[in-house]
């Protein structure tokens, strides 16, 4: 009986016609589509974009040249070299990110103990030529010094969850 | 094992133990991990941070598994709820007051205290009251400190007592209070001082030249062998992108158990150094110019074709790996060379043909801890070779006799020692007196008999012979000092005969690396590898400068410094036709002298075999890259072979070379340290002049040490000077002189004047290697002290 | 009012009038697959939800042109050990049989360019052989993957002919001719006597082999990026490319034209005869082209909802449908066709 009511079932096409109802269906719905430049979706503050490095009010750096932002990353984006400053402090004397590596998992920002590597809210970058996609570390300070307000305001909104 | 074993049960588990063997020994034995800080196993039992507490069965309390002997039937328990209670607790408190900086502390990830804190701290702390804070010491250029992490461990001071020699750190305070650091503000003088590094478990101690560079996870580390002294001292080279940022001691009980000297930790600077070449360069009409390897090796190739074999001269650093000072010798001997050397530093080769296979220690690395007696003729053993001044140390805690021959009071740390100050004209006299308590005198050279014969013994002598002879083990050490003495021979022959009559061991302190590697290979004008005599006799290091010859081959070495009598070496190699220098360091110096540089890798650059003055063979692979076109001297000897047009140099690997010496050794080769039977020594002396007497300092040894600029910080605050007794000065009425001029031959240098009573009467002691005194030349000879003009 | 244009017309040659009624057909028949092919982005784009191209030009309608001139200026490569020649012909000769078919579809009573009456089987002649071009291009390429498509290919084409030509042998046996104008005048007499009703299972058997045999989702393993990466055009680039491309659609447009012929009436309206004289609502309700256009534009959007809705078949289950479930279908039902024509059941086969 099971049996018999398949084959009816299949050579009516009842289970094509189904599916055939739903595409027809969705054809009429609206659309869900945004249209980016004009319009953009609306951003989390745990948005993870485009790296920074921030500095403190003071305008010292806050990387401290721990590297655990260079061991945690998982593309292995990050180079970081580190010496003694002259005040006998922990500073990086080269931070370089390769975006091109990246792939925006944000344990960087994550792993750093002193908050200094964030990725900001920002995505809209793109690069002409080989090499510019390495961010060095006077870059990604001014990405910084630029974002600054947002950063710190994210931070703050997530800084519960922390 | 003969010794006593009683039976314990660690977490219910039987095993054996060694009777009187404390708790965490037995544990490590047996892979149970029991935490510690102050407990380290060539130290001894302080017991004072109280982590490695333990249950024991029917003891009311825990136990420190560090201090506490093992019993019969004893059961342990290391993870028990009242072992880890006792563990949290002391990992609590030692939390307190430690800061929370690893992510800029150095030893963050390798820190014994992350580790043992993320088994068994609480992941909050209840402490939130003001922590302490300590100012940091200054301990000198190598060793950094940040004292506020200080866990009061004491390992650093109980290294500097007992390992060390020098009480240098201490604890001052209490409780609270409690501080590391020097008494009087000091720089670590100890030439172990870089140990402490790694005896602190936390990051109170660092190593400076390294300091907030790199960190430890992100560090390759090969295994390697350090090639400044004989000793061979194993490593790890910890390499961060093809670049060696700090050494690490290897742990081998042979050779340097878990310890290594400063010179071998923080020689790697001078690998990074700024004067590294990384480029052959050709000399030409309009100057220096940067060239590649085909073009320069091929000119190589048509000058060396082009001059008789007999006025090349080639010379080796017996730092260079075995395998490079095999093909020098091979590929110039097949060219007709046959004036090959390596022994730079040396000034009387009267007794080469007697000289055993290769200077032997004559006994293990290990074995000199059992010595009762020792006697060192013309060594500052401890700035020579550190590592086995320790082991002399060692022996000396354990009752041994140190005696010593040399010109001034050197600042051993041997428990029982005695230095026979002497000028170096008086040693011959002071040995003959030591050999002449012998029974029978039959064995001596001829030519010293009459000497021997004539001396009279004076109570020193028969002490020290006495000493010797008495001893269940004893030696006699042969140092690098009386090696460069101009009656060298005399002195050789004459300890070795002592050591006979007095059944010592005869030990030939090796001075470098591969000393012993360059006379196995052949790198000597009169033997071929293995020791096989060769039948033409070539020119040895002096004769070759004596009368100079028209092209000159240096590999690894530095005329103005590598050599016993630098200004006249300079002045035949600017007078030569054409210099080749194989050297990893390109300077205004080089370009002064040579024609053609060529790049070569150092001992981390390079797979190479380095043997140590107990003839054990050390094979080690490279560790990082050379700089630029620097390539291994290996191959560029094979492609210069190739230019040559000899076949028979087509290595691929180190190993083949190294595989060729080795078949050239027959299975039981008797290895001795004792001379063969023969007849002359030079006693050619002036012993009526005051000599002038110098050592080699221990950061001046070969052209990477003397790059590594943190080292020479080290002794920095030691200026080169002119040190001579108060009598002396009397006798001379220089008393009151600022500075003096001192003559030696042809040459003259203007030094500052300082009294020094370790300083033996009859000689004054001026430093060797370094650019000012290297124009003196020979390192000991007679001398005349003036008055500078203007007084 | 167009006298003057029936007066120059009148006096060209008709061979030459010929020629520029084939040529203008051909541009507007270019046009409607370049528009084709931006309908389906723009359906398919639709039926998920989104909006499909609308970059290029008003509501994206200068999509096709952008692609046209894109593929046109890419260099076409010639692979190394490729077939040169045969490399080349394989696009032309799987688009000229997609063209040459129109030759005899009449858009209205007598409007077709050449009225033979072997028109069904010129059509299955010209259907069957743009699987040459697919053939040979896959042979030609020297590549595995282009290979193994057109085999692919050769054989589901083979397979599903049969069922489509019992299909139109159904077609042939209710309508008596082989002349495509004959045909749909046999269907005169409104919706209910268009052959769709009395042959429905071979309409439906149709319209499936169509879609196999113009290689269109679900059954377009001849590309099945998934094992071959894109089948017989995979060495394909510029023109090349675009020529299958452009095949393809108009083999869409074709079949889509013969289903509207076959089972649909063509050019006839579905509307009561008594709508036709509604003053002027009547020219558009009646017979004419635009309902035969209307009809091929129904089922251009049927191929497109199917690959919208239905996932790729395995090529073993093609294999089944064809040669298991269709073949036999359509025998059946002209056994049953037979029967009704042997009795001469009303009103289709009096």
């Amino acid at each position: 009986m099971k049996a018999l009511f398949n084959v009816i079932k299949s050579f009516t096409l009842f289970e094509l016609l189904k599916g055939m109802s739903l595409t027809g269906k969705r054809f009429t719905t609206k659309k869900f589509t945004v249209q980016y430049p004009e319009e953009k979706t609306p951003q989390s503050p745990r948005f993870r974009g485009l790296h920074a490095l921030r500095r403190y009010p003071s305008g010292e750096e806050r990387c401290i040249g721990c590297k655990l932002c260079e061991a945690v990353c998982p593309a292995l984006a990050i180079t970081i070299d580190s010496e003694e400053r002259e005040d006998g402090s922990r500073r990086t004397t080269r931070y370089d990110i390769d975006l091109f590596k990246c792939v925006y998992c944000g344990f960087c920002e994550e792993a750093c103990p002193v908050d200094a590597i964030v990725e900001t809210r920002v995505f809209e970058y793109a690069f002409f030529e080989r090499g510019q996609q390495v961010m060095t570390k006077d870059m990604l300070l001014e990405v910084g010094a630029k974002y600054e307000d947002q950063i710190a305001s994210d931070r703050q909104v997530d800084a519960p969850y922390r | 094992m003969s010794e006593e074993t009683v039976q314990i049960f660690i977490n219910d588990k039987e095993v054996t133990a060694r009777k009187g063997a404390m708790l965490i020994e037995v544990t490590d034995q047996h892979d149970v991990d029991v935490p510690r800080f102050c407990y380290h196993k060539k130290l001894s039992v302080a017991a004072n941070c109280r982590m490695c507490m333990v249950e024991v069965e029917k003891a009311p309390k825990p136990l420190p598994a560090c201090a506490t002997p093992v019993m019969e039937g004893m059961k342990v328990y290391t993870k028990s709820p009242l072992a880890l209670d006792a563990q949290q607790g002391t990992m609590e408190f030692l939390l307190i007051n430690h800061p929370l900086d690893c992510p800029v502390c150095d030893q963050g990830g390798e820190c014994e205290l992350q580790d043992v804190a993320m088994g068994y701290g609480n992941s909050i702390s209840r402490y939130t009251e003001r922590k302490r804070v300590v100012p940091d010491k200054e301990l000198g250029p190598l060793v950094s400190t940040d004292m506020t992490r200080c866990i009061h461990c004491t390992r650093c001071v109980r290294f500097g007592t007992e390992i060390a020699g020098i009480s240098e750190l201490g604890a001052t305070g209490r409780g609270e209070f409690m501080e590391i650091g020097t008494y009087v503000e000091k720089s670590l003088s100890s030439e172990l001082s870089g140990n402490v590094i790694d005896v602190c478990p936390v990051g109170a101690l660092n190593a400076k030249p390294s300091r907030m560079s790199a960190r430890a996870w992100e560090m390759m580390q090969s295994a390697s062998v350090i090639p400044h002294d004989s000793v061979g001292s194993n490593v790890y080279l910890h390499t961060l992108r093809n670049q060696v940022m700090r050494v690490v001691p290897r742990e081998n009980d042979e050779i340097n158990e878990t310890w290594i000297s400063d010179r071998d930790r923080f020689s790697y600077e001078g690998l990074n150094s700024i004067e590294r070449a990384s480029h052959p360069m050709m000399k030409t009409d309009q100057g220096w110019c940067v060239s590649d390897w085909d073009a320069s090796l091929s000119l190589v190739a048509e000058k060396l074709k082009q001059h008789q074999a007999d006025d090349i001269g080639v010379l080796a650093a017996p730092h260079s790996t075995l395998e490079e000072l095999y093909l020098l010798q091979k590929v110039f001997r097949q060219l007709g060379v046959n004036n090959i050397d390596h022994r730079t530093q040396q000034h009387d080769f009267t007794d080469q043909d007697a000289m055993p296979l290769f200077p032997y220690l004559g006994q293990s690395i290990k074995s000199i801890e059992d010595n009762e007696s020792i006697l060192l003729v013309g060594s500052n053993i401890r700035l020579e070779q550190p590592m086995l001044a320790h082991r002399i140390r060692k022996a000396g805690l354990s009752g041994c006799k140190v005696n010593s021959i040399n010109a001034q009071n050197y600042d051993f740390h041997f428990a029982s020692q005695f230095t026979w100050n002497l000028a170096p004209q008086q040693w011959l006299t002071a040995l003959a007196e030591i050999a002449k308590c012998s029974d029978t005198l039959s064995d001596l050279p001829s030519e010293l008999k009459s000497i021997v014969a004539s001396a009279s013994v004076s109570e020193h002598a028969k002490n020290i012979f006495n000493s010797l002879k008495n001893a269940k083990q004893s030696s006699v050490m042969f140092g690098a000092i009386a090696d460069s003495h101009p009656q060298a021979s005399a002195l050789r022959a004459l300890s070795n005969f002592i050591a006979n009559a007095t059944h010592s061991n005869f030990g030939l302190l090796a001075r470098s690396g591969n000393t012993v590697g360059a006379w196995l290979s052949g790198v000597l004008p009169h033997r071929l590898p293995a020791g096989v005599e060769s039948n033409i006799r070539g020119l040895n290091s002096a004769e070759m400068f004596a009368t100079p010859r028209k092209v000159y081959v240096l590999l690894n070495l530095e005329p103005e410094f590598d050599f016993a009598n630098s200004p006249v070496v300079l002045e035949a190699i600017q007078a030569a036709d054409f210099v080749v220098a194989l050297t990893p360091f390109d300077n205004e110096q080089v370009q002064l002298y040579a024609d053609v540089i060529l790049p070569i890798a150092t001992f981390a650059e390079t797979d190479g075999t380095f043997v140590n003055t107990t003839g054990h063979w050390q094979s080690v692979g490279k560790a990082v890259s050379a700089p630029g076109e620097a390539r291994p001297a290996w191959k560029v000897l094979r492609v210069l072979a190739n230019k040559l047009g000899f076949e028979n140099v087509q290595y691929q690997t180190s190993e083949q070379i190294r595989d060729e010496v080795k078949q050239l050794f027959s299975d039981e080769v008797a290895i001795t340290s004792y001379l063969k039977n023969y007849d002359h020594v030079n006693l050619e002396s002036d012993t009526n002049k005051i000599f002038r007497v110098s050592d080699t300092p221990i950061y001046a040894v070969d052209n990477i040490v003397r790059r590594a600029t943190s080292l020479q910080q080290a002794v920095e605050d030691q200026p080169n000077h002119v040190a001579i007794s108060n009598n002396q000065a009397k006798l001379l009425d220089m008393q009151d002189e600022k500075v003096v001029r001192v003559v030696q031959g042809k040459q003259e240098v203007t030094l500052p004047l300082r009294i020094d009573e370790n300083i033996s009467d009859n000689c004054i002691w001026v430093q060797k290697s370094s650019t000012q005194t290297d124009s003196l030349g020979d390192a000991i000879a007679p001398v005349e002290i003036q008055r500078t003009a203007n007084v | 009012m167009f006298d003057w244009v029936q007066n120059i017309i009148s006096v060209i040659p008709p061979i030459v009038l010929m020629t520029v009624y084939m040529f203008v057909f051909v541009l507007v028949l270019f046009g409607c697959v370049a528009y084709v092919t931006l309908a389906e982005r723009k359906v398919i784009g639709f039926m998920q939800v989104r909006i499909g191209p609308n970059r290029v030009g008003p509501k994206g309608f200068g999509q096709p042109i952008a692609d046209a001139l894109k593929l046109m200026f890419k260099e076409m490569i010639l692979p190394n050990d490729a077939d040169r020649f045969l490399f080349r012909i394989a696009p032309l000769l799987s688009m000229i049989p997609a063209l040459a078919a129109w030759a005899v579809i009449p858009f209205a009573d007598g409007w077709n360019f050449a009225d033979i009456n072997a028109g069904l089987l010129y059509l299955l002649a010209m259907t069957s052989l743009g699987v040459y071009g697919v053939v040979v291009a896959g042979w030609a390429s020297n590549s595995k993957y282009a290979l193994l498509g057109a085999l692919r290919c050769a054989a589901q084409i083979v397979s599903y002919e049969i069922a489509m030509g019992f299909a139109l042998v159904g077609v042939l046996m209710a309508s008596g001719s082989l002349n495509l104008g004959d045909i749909i005048n046999e269907q005169q007499g409104g919706i209910l006597h268009w052959y769709w009703l009395p042959l429905f299972p071979l309409f439906i058997t149709y319209l499936i082999a169509g879609v196999a045999e113009t290689n269109r989702a679900p059954f377009d393993v001849v590309e099945g990026e998934s094992e071959i990466v894109a089948g017989f055009h995979v060495e394909y680039s510029g023109m090349g490319f675009a020529l299958f491309f452009l095949a393809e659609y108009a083999n869409i447009i074709l079949i889509s034209a013969l289903t509207a012929l076959l089972f649909l009436g063509g050019w006839l309206s579905p509307f009561p005869e008594s709508w036709f004289t509604v003053p002027y609502l009547g020219a558009l309700l009646g017979h004419g082209p635009h309902m035969f256009i209307a009809k091929t534009c129904l089922f251009i959007f049927c191929f497109l909802w199917f690959r919208a809705t239905f996932p790729r078949y395995r090529y073993d289950q093609i294999m089944r449908l064809g040669w298991k479930v269709l073949l036999p279908v359509t025998l059946i039902w002209i056994f049953v066709e037979g029967v009704l024509l042997y009795f001469q059941v009303s009103p289709w086969f009096d």
